[in-house]
């Protein structure tokens, strides 16, 4: 989902409690270069919005670098 | 569209508290994980700061923030008017450094200790039972 919204991105997504809704996702984009790490996170949530507002994902912790 | 009332007075809050943290829960009781994990780092500063608990208006107060600063998540924390993001990036600010700066302290010895990851629960002694 993360990937789809950022094309070329990396993404590694760790399942924290195993039940699925408490996710830690490492994202390294392209799309990050030149952008502050608050934009940057605002992209990654910007991505998952649907899984929050359906209750899939509480909780979804977050570590951006741009890639390069 | 966020109740422009409330906008307004989480403006003002934000701009009078140099350091002002929206939690779910308070400082001696966090209600969320990630709220403890930026308790402990303000703690680890040893700043002063107001706190917020989101709680009792969530939805709302997202609304708000959400046109504030384009960040609907909590915790966030504020210093000097600017959003610094939510536990990730208060935890990421404070190992670098620049949580420090920001806050105008120097950065505590402890640093990366006690910034590591809390994901146990916060620990809770038995209550003492003296007879």
């Amino acid at each position: 989902m993360i990937a789809a919204a950022l094309p070329g991105a990396v993404v590694e997504v760790v399942d924290e409690t195993g039940a699925g809704d408490h996710l830690r996702a490492t994202v390294t984009a392209p799309q990050f270069a030149g952008l502050s790490r608050l934009d940057q996170h605002r992209l990654v949530r910007a991505a998952v919005k649907e899984r929050f507002d359906d209750g899939q994902i509480h909780a979804l912790s977050i570590k951006t670098e741009a890639a390069g | 569209m966020a109740d422009p009332q409330l906008k307004q007075k989480v403006e003002e809050l934000i701009a009078a508290n140099p350091v002002l943290l929206f939690m779910k829960g308070t400082p001696e009781a966090p209600r969320c994980g990630f709220s403890m994990r930026v308790v402990q780092v303000l703690d680890a500063m040893d700043v002063e700061y107001g706190a917020i608990d989101v709680l009792p208006a969530l939805q709302p107060l997202r609304e708000a923030t959400a046109e504030i600063s384009d960040w609907q998540t909590f915790p966030q924390l504020y210093v000097n008017g600017e959003l610094i993001g939510g536990a990730d990036l208060v935890e990421e600010t404070f190992e670098s450094g620049e949580l420090a700066e920001a806050l105008g302290v120097e950065q505590p010895a402890e640093a990366s200790q006690a910034a590591a990851p809390a994901q146990a629960p916060p620990a809770q002694s038995p209550p003492l039972q003296i007879e």
